[in-house]
C-alpha cells in the first residue's frame, strides 16, 4: 500500500510553516474569543476551544490522508452540498431574517460553509481533468461557470451576501492561474458590469441595499447597519499604536459592539492590541495565504496545485472582506474571520480546508 | 512512483512550472493589494484618526454626573436657619440608552405624567450617543419616586437621583429678602454655559438667593462613571482604571450667608402689620445701620415659589392688586411728612431760621396765585422748629421751600442719602428721585414752576424715597450724623462656620450738619411724641424716649380735595408713614413704617412702628422684665442701665459700631486667611 510505505517519511515531512502560522493565528483568535467572552460569561470561548482542538484532529486526519480520494469523490460531494443547499431553502431554520441553518440536533449545520469547499474540490477537480491547455475558451468554460452560478445564487437565496462573495472570489482566483482567452475576460468584465445593475433591482434584497446605502453615507443611516460599523470603527480606531490592553477595550467590553464574538471580533483585537496587533494578525493571514499558494508551487498535481490556490483564496478574501466590513472600508455582508470568529460551521470548514493543505503539503514530494 | 508522470494534470515540463510559479505569484500580488489597502485602512483609523475615535469612545463608556454642591445656606443674626436645603428626588435619563431603547420615553410617558414632547426635545438635545445625563424630572412626589423603582427593569436608562432642594423653614418670613429659587431654563443654560450652569440647576431668582447667587451656589463637581451600552455602571474597579483620579471632582459646597436680619424681629413685623394689606417695615441699628428687619407685604411663600409653582399660585400672586413680588421697602412712594427732616434741617443749616424762629399758621399758604393747605385746616397758631415738626405744619415748611427753593432743598436731601441707592445687597433697589429745577425743566409738563419747591418742602411733588432710605437717614440724625451703608449681611462663612468675609460697619458720609442742628432736628422728632400737640403722642412709649416723625403722603394731586381714608377708594387713599428712633439717647433701632394706601401716618403707621419697638425692646433684647419693673416703678434703675450702658446689653445684641468712615469697604476678618469672595457693591 502506497499510504504504508509513506508513513516512515510522514512526520518528517509535516509543514511546519502552515502548522506555525495555524497555531499561532488560532491562539491569537482565542485570545480575542476569551476577551469576547469577558464581555457576558457565556463560556463560548472554551466551547470554541474545544471546537479548535477537534478541528485540528480533524485537520490532522485529513491531513494524514491522501488527498486524492477527495479528487474522485469531488462531483459527488459537490452535488451533496448543492443539495443540502437547496434542503436549506426549503426546511433551514430561518435566523435573523435568513435562513442558513439545517437542524441536525447536535450541530447547526450551514451548507454554505461547505460549500465553499465544494466548489474548490469540484473547480479543481474539472481544471485538472482538463489538463494544461492553452486559451481556454467559452467553450471550457461553461460548465465551471454553472458550477460556481448555481450555489452562488442559492446561497443569495438564503440571503448571504458575504459567503456568496467568497465563493465567487474563490473560484475567481482558481480561474487566475488558468489560461484563459482575453476574449472570455473581457466578456466576462462586460458581463459582469450589466449584471451589476440587474443585481441590484432583482436579485438584492432590501436589508442588503440598505448596507450598500449606509456603507455609502454612513452619517445618513445612524441606526441598525451602520450605528453597528460605527461603533466597530470607534473601537478599532480608539486602539491606537498600541491597544487599550487585554481585556481593557472599553468598546467592546462596554457592549457597545454587537456580533463582538462573530463577524466583529477584529473589534477586540483591534481595541486591545492596538495598530501593531492587527498588523500581526493581518501579517499572519497573508502569510498563511502566501503559504498556501507555495504550497500550489510545488504540489504535485494539478488538482493539489488549484485546491491550495482555492483554500488560501477561501481564507484571504475571507479576512479582506471581514475586516473591510468591520473597518467600514465595506459594506456589512456578515462573514466571519477565519480562525478567530465564534462558530462552529466556521470553524470546522476552515479546519477541514487546512487538513486538506496539509495534506497536499505532505505528498508535495511524491512523485 | 512513476505512474505519476503520466497522471492527468501532473506536471509535463519545465515551462508548465515556470507558467504555474509565474502565475501564482501573480495571485500572490493581487492578494498584496487588497492587503495594503486594509493595513492602510488600519493605519488611518488607529494612527491618523486615533485621538478622535478615543475621544468618542470615553464619550461612549463615560457617564458624566454633575454632582450638585450644597447651596449655600441662609441664617439670622441668631444662627436660625432661614434657607437651607433638603433632599429630593430626580427622575435622570441616559439619552444613550433611550436612544437604543425607543420604547421607553413611550412607556415612560404612560406612567408618569411626563410631556413626552419636551422629553424627545431634551433627548435630542443632548449629543447623540454622548454618555451624558439628562433631567427627566426635578423633584418627584414619593409615588413617582415608587413607580421609576418598580418599573426599573422595563425601563433601561431611566433612574433616579437623590438631589438637593432648597427649603425655607419659616415659609413666608422675610420672603423679597431671602428670595427664591428656581430650575434654569433652556434659554439660560444656553447664554450662561460659560459659567458652568447645566440644565435642572437652581437658580436664585430674587432677594439675597439672587444678589449672593455666585457665592451660595458653589462649584459643582462631577462624577464619571464606565457604564455598558444598556447604561449599566460597571464597577468601580473597572471605572478606577479606565478613569483613575478623574473619575471624581469634589464640588465646592458654596458659601453661607449670615444675615444681620432677625427672625423673631420679622415675625413681629408680620404681626404689628396684620391690619395693613400692603406696606413695609425696616428696623435697622442706628449704631452700624444692621437691618434688624426688612419686611414686605403682601409676601409669598418661598417653598411654593422655589418647587413647582402651581399655575393657580402664580395666578393668584401675579393678578393681585397689591403686588406680592415687590419689594416694597427697597421701592420709592411719595415720602409725605417724612421728608420735612430735610426742609427743617435745610432751613436751620441755612440759617434761613433758627429754633427760635417763630411762623404762624392759619392753615393755608399763598404762593403765587395758588393756596397750599396745611393738613390742618384751622392752622396750628404760633410754630417753631420743634413744633412745626411735631405738629407736622406744612405751612410752616411751604414758606421753608419757597426760600429755600428747590435745588437747595434737593442738595440737602441728597446729604441725607436720598435719591441715591443705599446699597444694600439686594436686586432692585430703587434709587427714588430728588427732584431738581433741571428734572423738572426735563420731566414736567410745562417746565419748572416756582410751586413745585412748596410741594417738595413736604415730601410731595414729585419727591420719592424708598422706606430703607427714610430709616437710614432717621438712623443718620439719630447717631449723631452718621450715614451708614444698610449691613444686610453680616458675613459670609464657609459651611464649617469659618468666616470669609465680614461685612464693615461702614458709614457712606457723615452729614455735614452742625451738631446743634442734628439735635434741634431731633428735638423736633422727639416732641412728635413727646408733646401733646405731636401728631404720634398717643402712641408713645411709657418707659423709654422716642424721636419719630408721622408722614402721609397724597397720592393724588395735592389741589384735589383730601378725602378721608375710609371713604377714598383705596388707591386713592393716602400712604401712610412713621419712621421712629428710640431711645433718643444712645439709639438702638430706628424702625420706618409704610402703609401703603393706609390714610394717615400716625393712625395707620406710627402704632406700627411702636409696636414693633416695644416688642422689640422687651422680647427681643430681653428686657421684658426690666420693662415691667420700670412701668409697674418697682425698679427704674435696671431698664436705664440696660438701655444706656452697653456692658449690660443683653446677649445676642448686635456689637457696638466700631466702624470709623476711613476702614477700608472690603477687608478681611483675618489676615490672609483665604481669599475675599466676589462681592457686589
Amino acid at each position: 500500500m502506497k499510504s504504508t510505505r509513506l508513513a516512515g517519511n510522514r512526520t518528517r515531512n509535516v509543514d511546519l510553516v502552515l502548522l506555525f502560522l495555524l497555531m499561532t493565528i488560532a491562539l491569537v483568535g482565542y485570545v480575542d474569543l476569551h476577551s469576547s467572552a469577558n464581555v457576558a460569561v457565556t463560556g463560548h470561548d472554551k466551547a470554541h476551544l474545544i471546537r479548535l482542538v477537534v478541528g485540528l484532529v480533524a485537520a490532522t486526519a485529513i491531513g494524514f490522508r491522501d488527498y486524492r480520494f477527495l479528487e474522485r469523490w469531488a462531483y459527488i460531494i459537490y452535488g451533496g452540498v448543492m443539495l443540502l443547499l437547496l434542503a436549506v431553502l426549503l426546511v433551514g431554520d430561518i435566523r435573523n431574517g435568513s435562513q442558513r441553518w439545517i437542524d441536525l440536533g447536535f450541530f447547526d449545520l450551514q451548507p454554505s460553509e461547505l460549500s465553499k469547499l465544494a466548489v474548490i474540490i469540484a473547480l479543481a477537480r474539472y481544471f485538472h481533468d482538463l489538463g494544461e491547455r492553452d486559451r481556454l475558451g467559452f467553450a471550457d468554460l461553461w460548465p465551471p461557470a454553472l458550477m460556481v452560478a448555481f450555489p452562488f445564487v442559492l446561497i443569495l437565496e438564503e440571503p448571504d451576501l458575504g459567503t456568496g462573495l467568497v465563493v465567487l472570489f474563490i473560484a475567481l482566483t482558481m480561474m487566475a492561474v488558468q489560461r484563459i482567452s482575453w476574449l472570455v475576460i473581457g466578456a466576462s468584465g462586460l458581463a459582469a458590469a450589466a449584471a451589476a445593475p440587474i443585481m441590484w433591482f432583482f436579485v438584492m434584497h432590501d436589508y442588503q441595499k440598505a448596507r450598500v446605502l449606509a456603507f455609502m453615507s454612513p452619517e445618513r443611516h445612524l441606526q441598525g447597519d451602520a450605528w453597528q460599523v460605527s461603533q466597530s470603527m470607534i473601537a478599532i480606531g480608539s486602539g491606537g499604536l498600541t491597544g487599550k490592553g487585554f481585556l481593557k477595550g472599553s468598546q467592546v467590553q462596554g457592549g457597545f459592539v454587537t456580533y463582538h464574538e462573530t463577524d466583529f471580533i477584529f473589534a477586540h483585537h483591534a481595541e486591545q492590541w492596538g495598530f501593531l496587533g492587527s498588523l500581526l494578525l493581518l501579517g499572519l493571514y497573508l502569510a498563511l495565504a502566501w503559504w498556501s499558494l507555495n504550497i500550489a508551487r510545488t504540489a504535485r498535481d494539478r488538482f493539489a496545485m488549484l485546491c491550495s490556490v482555492g483554500v488560501g483564496a477561501f481564507v484571504f478574501w475571507h479576512v479582506i472582506i471581514n475586516i473591510g466590513m468591520v473597518t467600514g472600508t465595506l459594506p456589512v455582508v456578515g462573514l466571519w474571520l477565519p480562525l478567530v470568529s465564534y462558530g462552529g460551521t466556521a470553524t470546522v470548514t476552515v479546519m477541514a480546508a487546512m487538513g486538506l493543505l496539509t495534506s497536499i503539503s505532505l505528498r508535495r514530494h511524491v512523485f | 512512483m512513476s505512474s505519476e508522470a503520466s497522471f492527468g494534470g501532473a506536471l509535463s515540463g519545465a515551462s508548465e512550472v515556470a507558467h504555474r510559479t509565474r502565475r501564482l505569484v501573480l495571485v500572490g500580488l493581487v492578494f498584496l493589494l487588497p492587503w495594503v489597502v486594509i493595513v492602510a485602512r488600519l493605519w488611518f483609523l488607529q494612527l491618523e484618526r486615533g485621538p478622535h475615535y478615543q475621544s468618542l469612545a470615553s464619550g461612549n463608556f463615560v457617564r458624566e454626573s454633575d454632582i450638585t454642591p450644597d447651596r449655600g445656606r441662609i441664617f439670622d443674626a441668631k444662627g436660625r436657619v432661614l434657607a437651607e436645603n433638603r433632599p429630593s428626588y430626580d427622575i435622570m435619563a441616559s439619552p444613550l440608552v433611550l436612544f437604543r431603547n425607543k420604547e421607553v420615553p413611550q412607556l415612560l410617558a404612560t406612567k408618569l405624567p411626563i410631556d413626552r414632547d419636551k422629553l424627545d426635545r431634551l433627548i435630542a438635545a443632548t449629543q447623540t450617543g454622548s454618555g451624558a445625563e439628562i433631567v427627566v424630572r426635578r423633584d418627584v412626589p414619593r409615588d413617582q419616586v415608587a413607580v421609576v423603582e418598580t418599573w426599573k427593569n422595563e425601563l433601561p436608562g431611566i433612574y433616579l437621583r437623590i438631589s438637593q432642594r432648597r427649603y425655607y423653614p419659616f415659609d413666608s418670613l422675610a420672603a423679597h429678602t431671602i428670595g427664591y429659587v428656581s430650575g434654569i431654563s433652556e434659554e439660560e443654560v444656553r447664554s450662561w454655559e460659560s459659567t458652568g450652569y447645566t440644565g435642572g440647576d437652581q437658580v436664585g431668582r430674587t432677594g439675597l438667593e439672587r444678589w449672593f447667587e455666585s457665592i451660595l451656589r458653589g462649584a459643582p463637581g462631577l462624577e464619571r462613571n464606565v457604564v455598558d451600552v444598556r447604561g449599566v455602571e460597571q464597577s468601580a474597579s473597572v471605572a478606577n482604571e479606565l478613569l483613575g483620579s478623574l473619575r471624581r471632582v469634589e464640588p465646592v459646597p458654596g458659601q453661607e450667608l449670615v444675615l444681620t436680619l432677625d427672625a423673631d424681629l420679622t415675625q413681629i413685623a408680620d404681626d404689628a402689620m396684620a391690619r395693613t394689606p400692603s406696606g413695609g417695615l425696616v428696623a435697622l441699628d442706628p449704631r452700624d445701620g444692621s437691618i434688624l428687619a426688612l419686611y414686605s407685604k403682601p409676601g409669598f411663600n418661598l417653598n411654593a415659589w422655589s418647587g413647582r409653582l402651581s399655575n393657580e399660585e402664580k395666578r393668584r400672586i401675579d393678578n393681585d392688586p397689591f403686588k406680592p413680588m415687590l419689594n416694597k421697602v427697597t421701592s420709592s412712594y411719595f415720602p409725605g411728612s417724612t421728608y420735612k427732616v430735610v426742609t427743617a434741617m435745610a432751613g436751620l443749616e441755612e440759617g434761613l431760621v433758627n429754633p427760635k424762629t417763630e411762623v404762624d399758621c392759619n392753615g393755608v399758604f399763598h404762593y403765587g396765585n395758588r393756596d397750599f393747605r396745611c393738613w390742618n385746616r384751622g392752622g396750628h397758631g404760633e410754630v417753631n422748629p420743634s413744633s412745626a415738626l411735631a405738629a407736622s405744619c406744612d405751612v410752616y415748611f411751604y414758606g421753608l421751600g419757597v426760600e429755600l427753593g428747590i435745588d437747595r432743598l434737593a442738595r440737602y436731601a441728597t446729604e441725607f442719602g436720598f435719591g441715591e441707592m443705599t446699597g444694600v445687597t439686594l436686586p432692585g433697589e430703587s434709587a427714588g428721585l430728588v427732584p431738581t429745577k433741571a428734572w423738572h425743566e426735563t420731566h414736567s409738563d410745562g417746565g419748572f414752576q416756582f410751586g413745585f419747591a412748596v410741594n417738595t418742602s413736604v415730601g410731595q411733588g414729585d419727591v420719592r424715597t424708598t422706606p430703607l432710605q427714610l430709616a437710614l437717614s432717621y438712623a443718620a440724625l439719630a447717631n449723631g450724623g452718621s450715614l451708614f451703608y444698610p449691613r444686610l449681611v453680616d458675613r459670609i462663612q464657609l459651611q464649617d462656620g469659618t468666616a470669609v468675609y465680614e461685612y464693615p460697619r461702614k458709614a457712606r458720609r457723615q452729614l455735614p450738619f452742625k451738631p446743634e442742628n442734628i439735635r434741634q432736628v431731633m428735638r423736633g422728632l422727639r416732641a412728635v411724641l413727646d408733646t401733646e400737640e405731636g401728631t404720634a403722642h398717643e402712641y408713645r412709649l411709657s418707659y423709654v424716649d422716642a424721636a419719630g416723625k408721622t408722614g402721609t403722603a397724597q397720592v393724588r394731586a395735592l389741589d384735589t380735595a383730601r378725602l378721608d381714608g375710609s371713604e377714598a377708594l383705596f388707591a386713592d387713599r393716602d400712604h401712610a408713614w412713621f419712621v421712629a428712633v428710640a431711645p433718643v439717647e444712645d439709639p438702638r433701632i430706628v424702625v420706618a413704617v409704610f402703609v401703603e394706601h393706609g390714610g394717615h401716618g400716625a393712625s395707620a403707621a406710627a402704632p406700627v412702628a411702636m409696636k414693633v419697638i416695644d416688642r422689640y425692646f422687651r422680647e427681643v433684647l430681653g428686657m421684658d422684665e426690666a420693662v415691667t419693673a420700670y412701668v409697674d416703678g418697682s425698679d427704674r434703675k435696671r431698664l436705664h442701665e440696660l438701655l444706656h450702658e452697653p456692658e449690660a446689653v443683653a446677649a445676642g445684641a448686635p456689637p457696638k459700631v466700631s466702624g470709623e468712615p476711613s476702614a477700608p469697604m472690603f477687608r478681611s476678618p483675618k489676615e490672609g486667611s483665604g481669599s475675599v469672595p466676589e462681592v457686589r457693591p
